[in-house]
């Protein structure tokens, strides 16, 4: 629906990969790494889960993309072609809880961050109306965060995440805690948005059906160290209906076959 | 909607009448025991008395509501000045925290230190006027309003930071989108200790040593013995002080509805 931009050296980013992560190490304390040795290359347009035991490092690792964190390691990341850096308009992070700001509206929460990234007011406004009405909370615009239910404020939060234009989105557990109707309303509305735009999405999550219902690609890590165990295409073709998967023989296959690898990565 | 409001009113009235019995029931007791000398008027006043005093000082004559307009005046402006030092510190303690920690054991001692004792201080430094009155007002308000910018600022919830930082906003957006709006409400319990504080600090300066407001009032009428003028003033001064606070909660209350 919008197109997204790119740097004018658009042959060489065309080529490079969105993420790309090379024989990543990295440790909080002396002793295991918390990430041991990770290479992980995301193309453009590539909608990725990682699933693992917690405390593998998920969430380590997309802070570290995100520019969060900036401790020692070796190895290479790159974002783009460039380094991770705090604040990067080519990335939007999803956090686990929502964060909405309790001041602010739906509609000024879900215009929050094209507001900091400087979009003007007018343009700003009408994006995030139009996504509170994809995401279901056409209505509630002048309704603040308490007068939402948890699932009405974590889709705010995605219309917040979807509002930006940056070509990369990184999710960490952003369905984690609601109920099993709510998820699959908002995982078929993610991959709605995800397939009208194709941008980049690195999804944590905890729940293997999920992982394998919205993704290209599911990566699997394993804990202490945190590693990468297995990392498997999903060959379902789209779109999809994460409903109707549910009768699909290849996803169960999928699904038997990817649960043995974590079972793994939680032995070690 | 309409018999809820109805019923709404109705309680409201009952309310009113139960209270203006019990006052009745009150002052006239207290007038009676006057009367009959079990309540000597000399030390205590009697409600008669009383009305009649405030009747002539602020209907009649309009010269209390000119010593109201000082102390009134003084109070708003040590409010202000203090409440704005106060949160311009705290923000500098929350950028700098270890200029906070430096200073920290001096403003402990002065918060520590019984404001009253620098009156004299102040009378010296400002004079009679309404400069030492301020400056009373001022200090009991900057530090209560500061520690509660400081501790507002410090709570803020750090999703909210992660997210805005992520987002790429300048300190400058991150102070006035994040760290101000999140830090209001605790701020705002400062300021409604902080205006009563003031109000204190004025009065207790008036009444040690002033040219005007009602402190200076109420303690020229006790030297005289006026009992009556003293029980009015006070009066006026609980009022007043409701109503500061009652101002504060209706402003609390629209700017922060979205509690
Ligand atoms: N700031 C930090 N300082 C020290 N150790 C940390 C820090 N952040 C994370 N860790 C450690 O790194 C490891 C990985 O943490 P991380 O949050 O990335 O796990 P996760 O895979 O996201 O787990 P979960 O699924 O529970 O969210 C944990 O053992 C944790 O204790
Ligand atoms: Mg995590």
């Amino acid at each position: 629906m919008r197109s997204i931009d790119l740097p004018l050296t658009g042959n060489v980013v065309a080529q490079q990969a969105a993420i790309e992560i090379r024989d990543l190490t990295l440790s909080f304390t002396a002793g295991t790494p918390t990430i041991d040795r990770v290479s992980l290359t995301v193309p453009h347009g590539q909608f990725l889960s990682i699933v693992g035991p917690s405390g593998c490092g998920k969430t380590t690792m997309l802070n570290l993309l995100a520019g969060l964190i900036h401790v020692p390691h070796s190895g290479t990341v790159r974002i783009q072609g460039r380094e991770p850096r705090l604040g990067d308009h080519g990335i939007a992070y999803m956090l686990a809880r929502d964060s909405l700001l309790p001041w602010r509206t739906a509609l000024e929460n879900a215009a929050y961050g094209m507001e900091v990234r400087g979009v003007a007011a007018e343009r700003r406004r009408e994006r995030a109306r139009d996504l509170l009405v994809r995401v279901g909370l056409g209505g509630f615009e002048k309704s603040y965060p308490k007068q939402l239910s948890h699932g009405m404020r974590q889709r705010c939060a995605l219309a917040r995440t979807f509002a930006l234009d940056s070509p990369i989105l990184l999710m960490d557990e952003p369905f984690g805690a609601l109920d099993a109707q709510t998820k699959l309303q908002l995982e078929e509305l993610l991959v709605d948005l995800w397939q009208e735009e194709r941008r980049t999405v690195v999804f944590i999550t905890h729940d293997l059906g999920e992982a394998i219902a919205i993704s290209d690609r599911v990566v699997v890590m394993g804990a202490r160290p945190g590693r990468i165990v297995t990392d498997v295409e999903i060959p379902i073709k789209r779109p999809r209906s994460v409903r109707e998967l549910q009768k699909d023989h290849v996803y169960h296959e999928l699904y038997a076959h990817i649960w043995e690898m974590l079972e793994q990565g939680y032995k070690k | 909607m309409n018999a809820s409001g109805a019923q709404g009113w109705k309680k409201l009235a009952m309310g009113f009448a139960s209270h203006a019995g019990f006052l009745a029931v009150l002052l006239a007791t207290w007038e009676w025991a006057a009367r009959m000398g079990l309540l000597d008027p000399t030390f205590f006043g009697n409600p008669a008395g009383i009305i009649s005093f405030l009747w002539a000082n602020f209907v009649q004559g309009t010269h209390l509501w000119i010593e109201l307009g000082w102390s009134v005046m003084s109070t708003l402006l040590a409010f202000i000045s203090g409440s704005l030092a106060a949160v311009l510190t705290g923000l500098i303690f929350v950028i700098f925290p270890r200029l906070e920690r430096f200073l920290d054991p001096y403003f402990s001692a002065l918060n520590a230190l019984p404001r009253i004792a620098l009156a004299p201080l102040f009378i010296l430094w400002f004079g009679l006027g309404i400069g030492s009155k301020i400056a009373m007002g001022f200090t009991l308000t900057f530090f209560i309003v500061l520690s509660s910018t400081v501790a507002g600022m410090r709570g803020i919830n750090q999703d909210h930071i992660v997210l805005t930082d992520t987002l790429g906003a300048s300190p400058r957006q991150k102070f006035f989108l994040v760290t101000l709006p999140g830090a209001i409400p605790v701020i705002f319990s400062g300021l409604r200790l902080g205006l009563i504080y003031a109000l204190l600090g004025v009065i207790a300066g008036e009444i040690l040593a002033a040219e005007h407001g009602l402190g200076q009032q109420l303690a020229y009428l006790a030297s005289t013995f006026n009992m009556n003028g003293v029980m009015a003033l006070l009066v006026v001064l609980a009022w007043l002080g409701m109503a500061a606070t009652s101002g504060m909660t209706r402003l609390e209350r629209h700017l922060l509805r979205w509690q």
